[in-house]
Parts: C-alpha cells; sequence; structure tokens
C-alpha cells in the first residue's frame, strides 16, 4: 500500500519534470512559429526578389535586406579577426604556458569580461572608440571597423573558455610524448596540441560568431547608422540587429513584417550554427 | 588510435637529433611565440582595464552621489536620478528568478536523474540549444509580440521577465544539471541502497549538495538578467518616473534606461552626466554580483571541506 | 496508455498556464477607475510624462502611466485596448483608419534644420535643401559656403519626423516618393540627431524646435527662421503635430487627464517651453 503509493508520487513527479523539460522545446517552438507567423506576409506580399534586393525604400515598396545581411556578415568577421587570435592566444596562454597566478587573474578577467554588460561596452565605444576613430581617420568614425572592435571584445570571452577547454581535452601524453621526442614547446602546440583540438577550437569560434551575430544594443551605439553598403571601415553602415532595434518601435504593417522577416533570418542563422557545432562535435567523437 | 599523431612525430625526427642550427632557430622560434602567446593574453586583460577604468572615470562620481541614486528620474530637465531604473533592474532580475529557478531546476532534475539518454534528451537538449543561439533582439521582439500585445500585459515587469525566463532558461539547466552531476554517484547508490525512491534521494540527497553550485549560477544568471537590454527594450520600458510596484507595472531597468537617454532622453540638458553616470552603477553592481558568486561558491566549498574532515 | 497521461499533464500545464495568465490579465486591464495607461511615441512620452506627474499631483488618488515603445505600438495596443492612450508622432495610416480611433491633437511641433556648427551656411532654399538630401548638391561651396564635403543624417525610415519632412521640405508625395542620397545616416530619435550633427563635420539634418542647444547651428529655411513665432502664423511651413488617440470617445480618468493635457494651464506654462501650444493654434 504504502509502497504502491510512493511509487505513483515518484511517478507524477516524474511526468511534472518532463513537463518542465519540455519547456526549453516549447520556448523554441513557440519563437520559430511567432515569428515566422509574423513574418508571412513579408515573405508573401513583398517576396523572396524584393527582399533580397538592395534597395530599401518604404515608401516606394522596396524592402531589400541585402544591406543588412552584408553589415552582419561584415562587422561579424571583422569580430572574429579580432577575437579569434585574442582568445586562442588568451587559451594557449592559460593552457600551456601561464604561471599559476597569472592564469588566474587572467581567467578571472575574461569571466568578468564575459559579464559586462552590452549596453556599457557600447557606451565606451559611443563615448571613448568613436571619437578616437573620428579623430584618426578623420570621418564619422561609425562603421565596420568599430563595430569589429566592439564585437571583438564581446565575443572573445566566449571563444576563450571553449578554447581552453577543448586544449585541456587534449591527453597530456601528447604533450609529454612531444616534448620527450626533443620538440620545443611551440612545435609541440603547431603541431600536436592545436590539430588534436581542432574540432573543439571550432565549435569555439562558431559561437562567438554566433554571439557576434546576435549582438545589437553594444553594435548601435557604433555602427552609423545608414542604410547603405559601408564605403569603407569607418563609413556608417547597419546590421539586421540594429535595424529591428531602431525600426520595430515606430514601423507599422509590411514594413513591420519585414523586420520580422530579417529576425527569420537571424533565427535561421543561428540555427544553421547549431547544426555546424552538432557536426563539429560528432566528427570529433568519430576522431576518437 | 591515440598514437598516430605522436608516432608520425616521432617518425619526423627518427633521423636522430637535428642539427644545432635547427635547434637553436626552433629555440628562437619558441620564445617568440612564447612572447606573442602573452602579449594576446594580456591584450585581452588589457581590453578589461579600459573598459572599467573608462566607464568608471567618466561616471562613477556621479554614480556615487546618493543623490543621484536614491533620485527622481526628470523628463525634461536636469538633476535627475535613477532610484526607480535600480529597482526595476532587481525586481526584473527577482520576478525572472522566481519563474525560470524551478523551470529551469526542475528540467535539469529530469535530464540529471530521471531520463534516460536517447530521443527525449536529445530534443531537450537541441531545444536549449537552440535557444541559447537565439539574438537577444529575437526574444525581445517576440516578447513583445506574445506577452505586450498578445497577452495583453502591455510594457511590463511580467512582460520581460517572461522573455527573459526563456532566454536564461538554457544556462540555468545547463548550471544546475552541472550541479546535480557534480554530486557523486556513492550518494545516490547508498541513498537508494537504503531503499529510498529516486525522487526521495534527489529531494533529500541530490539536491541538498547542489544547492551551492545552483545558487552560483543563479547569481551569475541574475548578472546577466541586470546587464540584458535588447530583449527587455521592448518588453519592460525604457524610463519611468515611479517605482514600478506591481509586476503588471512598466519599468525601465537600467540598461534600458541608457538606451532611452542616448535616444529620446537628451531633451534632459545633463543626459550625458545621468547616462555615464548610470553606464558605472550598472557595472558596479555586475562585478558585485559577479564577486557575490565566487564568495558563495568559496563559501561552500569552505564549509564542505570542513564537513568532510569530521565525516 | 502513457501517452493518454502525458497528454494529461501537458493538457493540466497549459490550463493552469491560460488560468494565470487570464488572472494576471485581468487586473491589468483597461478601463478601472482612477487609472490611466499611455504607450507609444518616444517623442511625445517626455511631455505626457510632464503631464502625467501634475496631473497626479492635483488628484492624489489617479495613477498615470506612460510608457513609450513607438508610435505604431501606441496605435496598436490603444485599438487592442491594453493601453488607455496611444501617444503618437504621426497621423493615422490609411489601414489604421478605421480602428475606431479619436484623435486628440495635443501639440504642434516645429521642425528646425540644423547643421554642424562648423558650417558657414545660414539659410537654404527649398530647392538646395532637396538637392542635399536627394544627392544632386554634395559640397557646401555649391551652396554658396567653404568647401567641404555634405554629410546628410536623416530620420529612419519609420519615423513620423521624417514623413514629414519628405513631405513638407522635399515634396515627397504617395505616387512619387523622394529618394534621399545613398549614404545618409539614419538617427532614432532627435537626442541622437542633435548628437550626430554636433559631433560628425560637415553634416545637416532636422529636429524638433525643443531639441535645439549650443551643440548644434540652426538653419534658416527659404530666408525664414523656424521657432515657435514663425511656426505659428505659417510663414514656416516644417511642423507636424503630435497625437494622443484614444479608443472611441474618451471616459471617466482617460477624459479628465487629456482634458488636462489640453488646458490651457498645462498647454501655457509646460508644452510653450518645447512646441507651440494647441490654445495657441486654435486662436489662428
Amino acid at each position: 500500500m504504502d509502497k504502491s503509493s510512493s511509487i505513483s508520487r515518484e511517478w507524477i513527479v516524474k511526468k511534472i519534470l518532463f513537463v518542465l523539460a519540455m519547456m526549453a522545446v516549447l520556448g523554441i517552438v513557440l519563437i520559430i512559429v511567432l515569428v515566422t507567423k509574423e513574418s508571412i506576409p513579408a515573405l508573401t506580399k513583398v517576396g523572396p526578389f524584393n527582399l533580397f534586393s538592395t534597395t530599401w525604400n518604404p515608401k516606394t515598396g522596396d524592402y531589400g535586406i541585402v544591406v543588412f545581411i552584408v553589415g552582419t556578415l561584415l562587422t561579424t568577421l571583422g569580430g572574429l579577426l579580432i577575437a579569434v587570435p585574442l582568445a586562442l592566444g588568451t587559451a594557449l596562454f592559460l593552457t600551456q604556458m601561464a604561471p599559476q597566478r597569472m592564469g588566474t587573474l587572467v581567467t578571472r578577467g575574461v569571466e568578468i569580461l564575459a559579464g559586462i554588460p552590452s549596453i556599457v561596452i557600447g557606451w565606451i565605444g559611443f563615448t571613448l572608440l568613436v571619437p578616437l576613430l573620428a579623430a584618426l581617420t578623420r570621418s564619422a568614425g561609425t562603421g565596420i571597423l568599430a563595430a569589429s572592435i566592439i564585437l571583438g571584445i564581446m565575443s572573445m570571452p566566449t571563444i576563450t573558455s571553449i578554447a581552453r577547454d577543448a586544449l585541456e581535452t587534449v591527453p597530456s601524453s601528447y604533450k609529454q610524448a612531444s616534448i620527450g621526442l626533443g620538440a620545443t614547446r611551440w612545435q609541440t602546440i603547431w603541431h600536436v596540441i592545436l590539430p588534436a583540438a581542432r574540432p573543439g577550437l571550432l565549435v569555439a569560434v562558431i559561437l562567438g560568431m554566433g554571439r557576434a551575430i546576435g549582438e545589437t544594443v553594444a553594435v548601435a551605439l557604433v555602427i552609423g547608422p545608414a542604410t547603405t553598403f559601408p564605403k569603407s571601415l569607418t563609413t556608417p553602415t547597419h546590421t539586421l540587429t540594429t535595424k529591428i532595434l531602431m525600426e520595430m518601435g515606430e514601423s507599422s504593417g509590411l514594413q513591420r513584417s519585414v523586420l520580422f522577416a530579417m529576425a527569420f533570418a537571424l533565427l535561421l542563422l543561428s540555427m544553421g550554427m547549431i547544426l555546424t557545432v552538432r557536426l563539429a562535435t560528432r566528427k570529433k567523437e568519430f576522431a576518437r | 588510435m591515440n598514437g598516430t599523431r605522436v608516432e608520425a612525430l616521432s617518425a619526423g625526427y627518427a633521423g636522430g637529433r637535428p642539427a644545432p642550427r635547427h635547434e637553436t632557430k626552433s629555440k628562437m622560434q619558441d620564445s617568440v611565440a612564447t612572447i606573442v602567446v602573452w602579449s594576446l593574453a594580456m591584450l585581452g586583460l588589457s581590453a578589461l582595464g579600459v573598459i572599467i577604468v573608462a566607464i568608471l572615470w567618466r561616471g562613477l562620481a556621479t554614480a556615487l552621489n546618493p543623490a543621484f541614486i536614491f533620485g527622481e528620474p526628470q523628463a525634461m530637465k536636469a538633476g535627475g536620478g535613477i532610484w526607480p531604473m535600480i529597482v526595476s533592474s532587481f525586481y526584473l532580475a527577482a520576478l525572472t528568478i522566481v519563474i525560470s529557478l524551478p523551470i529551469g531546476v526542475g528540467a535539469a532534475i529530469y535530464m540529471a536523474e530521471f531520463a534516460k539518454e536517447g530521443k527525449i534528451t536529445k530534443l531537450v537538449r537541441f531545444g536549449a540549444d537552440s535557444l541559447s543561439t537565439v539574438p537577444s533582439i529575437v526574444y525581445g521582439i517576440f516578447g513583445m509580440m506574445l506577452f505586450v500585445v498578445y497577452f495583453g500585459f502591455g510594457y511590463s515587469l511580467i512582460a520581460g521577465a517572461l522573455t527573459l525566463t526563456i532566454l536564461n532558461l538554457p544556462t540555468v539547466m545547463r548550471t544546475s544539471e552541472e550541479a546535480l552531476k557534480a554530486v557523486p554517484d556513492s550518494y545516490r547508490e547508498a541513498s537508494m541502497g537504503l531503499g529510498a525512491n529516486r525522487w526521495y534521494t534527489v529531494k533529500k540527497v541530490i539536491l541538498p549538495c547542489a544547492v551551492p553550485g545552483i545558487t552560483t549560477g543563479a547569481i551569475l544568471t541574475i548578472g546577466r538578467i541586470i546587464g540584458e537590454s535588447a530583449a527587455i527594450i521592448y518588453t519592460v520600458g525604457i524610463f519611468v518616473k515611479k517605482i514600478p510596484l506591481s509586476p503588471l507595472a512598466p519599468g525601465a531597468p537600467m540598461s534600458a534606461n541608457i538606451w532611452h537617454m542616448y535616444t529620446e532622453g537628451a531633451l534632459v540638458p545633463d543626459w550625458l552626466r545621468v547616462a555615464s553616470g548610470e553606464a558605472a552603477f550598472l557595472l558596479l553592481v555586475v562585478l558585485a554580483l559577479n564577486l557575490l558568486a565566487r564568495l558563495v561558491s568559496w563559501l561552500y566549498r569552505r564549509k564542505t571541506r570542513t564537513s568532510d574532515r569530521f565525516a | 496508455m502513457q501517452g493518454k497521461w502525458k497528454t494529461g499533464v501537458i493538457g493540466a500545464g497549459l490550463v493552469l498556464l491560460t488560468v494565470t495568465v487570464i488572472v494576471l490579465g485581468g487586473c491589468g486591464g483597461s478601463g478601472v477607475s482612477g487609472t490611466v495607461t499611455l504607450s507609444g511615441s518616444t517623442t511625445v512620452q517626455p511631455i505626457a510624462q510632464e503631464a502625467a506627474d501634475l496631473f497626479m499631483k492635483d488628484n492624489p488618488s489617479a495613477n498615470v502611466t506612460v510608457q513609450g515603445g513607438g508610435s505604431s505600438v501606441g496605435i496598436t495596443q490603444v485599438s487592442e485596448g491594453t493601453v488607455n492612450i496611444g501617444d503618437s508622432s504621426r497621423g493615422l495610416k490609411d489601414e489604421e483608419k478605421n480602428l475606431g480611433l479619436v484623435d486628440h491633437k495635443i501639440a504642434f511641433d516645429v521642425i528646425v534644420l540644423i547643421v554642424n556648427p562648423g558650417v558657414s551656411v545660414d539659410n537654404l532654399t527649398g530647392d538646395q535643401v532637396k538637392g542635399i538630401f536627394t544627392g544632386s548638391i554634395t559640397n557646401w561651396s555649391q551652396t554658396g559656403g567653404t568647401d567641404g564635403t555634405i554629410t546628410v543624417v536623416t530620420r529612419d525610415s519609420a519615423s513620423g519626423t521624417r514623413e514629414m519632412f519628405d513631405e513638407k521640405a522635399l515634396g515627397s508625395t504617395k505616387d512619387q516618393p523622394v529618394s534621399l542620397v545613398t549614404g545618409a545616416i539614419e538617427a532614432n530619435s532627435n537626442g541622437v540627431m542633435r548628437q550626430k550633427i554636433a559631433s560628425t563635420r560637415g553634416s545637416i539634418g532636422y529636429i524638433s524646435y525643443g531639441y535645439l542647444d549650443k551643440s548644434v547651428k540652426p538653419l534658416q529655411f527659404n530666408g525664414v527662421t523656424g521657432n515657435l513665432q514663425t511656426g505659428l502664423d505659417k510663414t514656416y511651413p516644417l511642423a507636424r503635430y503630435l497625437h494622443m488617440f484614444t479608443k472611441g470617445e474618451p471616459t471617466g480618468t482617460t477624459e479628465a487627464y487629456i482634458d488636462f493635457v489640453l488646458s490651457p494651464e498645462f498647454q501655457n506654462d509646460t508644452v510653450t517651453k518645447e512646441y507651440i501650444p494647441m490654445t495657441k493654434v486654435n486662436q489662428q
């Protein structure tokens, strides 16, 4: 009697916990459904040819979003060009060379950097970086370069911590064998450790890319903005996220729907990244 | 299979020890690389230094002024404070944690203690992974449509809290699951061996042991909520004059209010002072939370160490 | 068997969620005596907030909350009954005209052409402005100023101010909309506009009169200085109304609040600092 009641209670608890676990699935489904639903008018009434054109002028019914996609890709690429060397260097430093105290200091620093709100980093960009670039390049100072520096700093902690994990999973026997054979520390890193950690490093870069693609407020403060392709690294342009942020409040009808279609594009990008990560980690499992 | 790389490497050196000149070259290469790696790590650290110093340089004097901290915000004249914004930030964080912690911990218990690895766990992990890569502005406009417009909450703390619950679910789940999995299996075996069922074991043995890990995760989540802006600008609001009391009241968390000061806040003559002060205060809060999380995990670790000694 | 249970539990969860939503939603609904909620245009927000403060001082039992979000959000929310009043810096669009909204014009807003203080020009003709904003004039020397590239700053494409400016200054119509010069910087608020003009060499833009300060230089348009006086007597054409919309005629506290916003007391003491008060517009 007693036992059976406790079993059924455990069974109910298990079901409740199951429902809670499914909330993550429910959440992503809700987001996909709602964003898709809101972007349907854009996809049907505006149409793919219009959407994938380069002209944005809601008054004439032109809703080309290519400028924003290019802006997102360029700033993300620029961000990675800055973040990857920094992050890889830091991860190597932490796993291969850091004296203990220095290592702890850098680890804490990276953790703190990861937690700094994007509006704060954006505020630095707006009050310090943009005026500096404006003075150095005799331009507006806003644009791809400023956004890349900001994104580089912001995605660096993500890449560092995952890259560090990847480097730490390389068996120490590899390293010992290599050093034992007379290779220098750098030869060991370059020929043994980095190749062995490659799938994990790839995941680190992809997730850092995700951070850069999705960043909004910090970029909005330094991107310009202007709905045009950038002529140089310091001329204003726009990205998917900044356009959504700046026009969602005042836009209506089709224009709003197009903004949701841009969010849909961002969702596709992030889903694509998740699948790539899955693929990369699966390969890693095979290699072991 | 593990050996292939090492074998390949040893094959490369099979011709005997490298010539002396080769050795000096590789030694030099090694020291150059060491310098480069060190400088990269220091460069990352100095970026953090620049950010903290620059923000505090501009805003610390304002941020530490009680008249600013506890002052009423101004919409059209100078001299405003940020008290309702500070309250909004913490209120929003508390509300989000109250909703997301039970869901996240429950989900983590299911994943760590009840579920067998299979289709369901794969599906849940895929859902959580996907959620964690969705950009926060997408959460923002999703929350705006679902909670603000469809559910009719209007711009409100609850609309923001529900949005942020979904946003933070993957992190809460992951940190909680890690905390649960860190509890040694011997505890489970001992408890179950004594005849306790799984839920009883979880409730009385596993969860208490995982509390420090879950708490640390929750504090870090609070830090993230307080720093979030893109997801709340269109769900919670960006400017209020009065402290929000009801969860259905609109709020203006600090991070969203800085955005407001940058945009329409410029009707206030001293908007630059207010925004810089608010940014500095926000930074101090986030740094303090970081410290608190560290303190909690350190305290618990010390406590368990002493109790181990007596065990 | 198990499947049935699963659906049952999920169903129960959904019911619980719905109940929570209804209960929570119930206490925030509109029409509660003593409470007025506003959302919408961030341009209107400061003035609506100021009115709310004064209104609550006079009526301590009343509770007025003002939120931003943008004109379209305000119009959507007021038509759905989520808020009592929707603030807007633009009139209703065609598709919004059958929502049953009542328009309350609360202020007349003069838009002033501004340039970076380093620009030597003081006046621009309508044609010059059109040339600059559409890209046929690219250097200040073409308008009688000293040599220097012109940087155009405009408002974002969803802005009501932009719509007004494109129509009245650039002659944009529904059938023949103008296309702005490529590379124009977009500001999504008056504040950002002012900051961009102040910090960008050779820049030109436009701003609500209330946001003018020493960091930017105002220009004459066709020889007329844009200010409250010229806006009022219609010699300066770049102006538009700010609106508050209600679903049907307002009642109760909402009516009292709107009456207060339109009262000579509030219009002549507060609105007049940044905009042309309706009391003066109505006299014309």
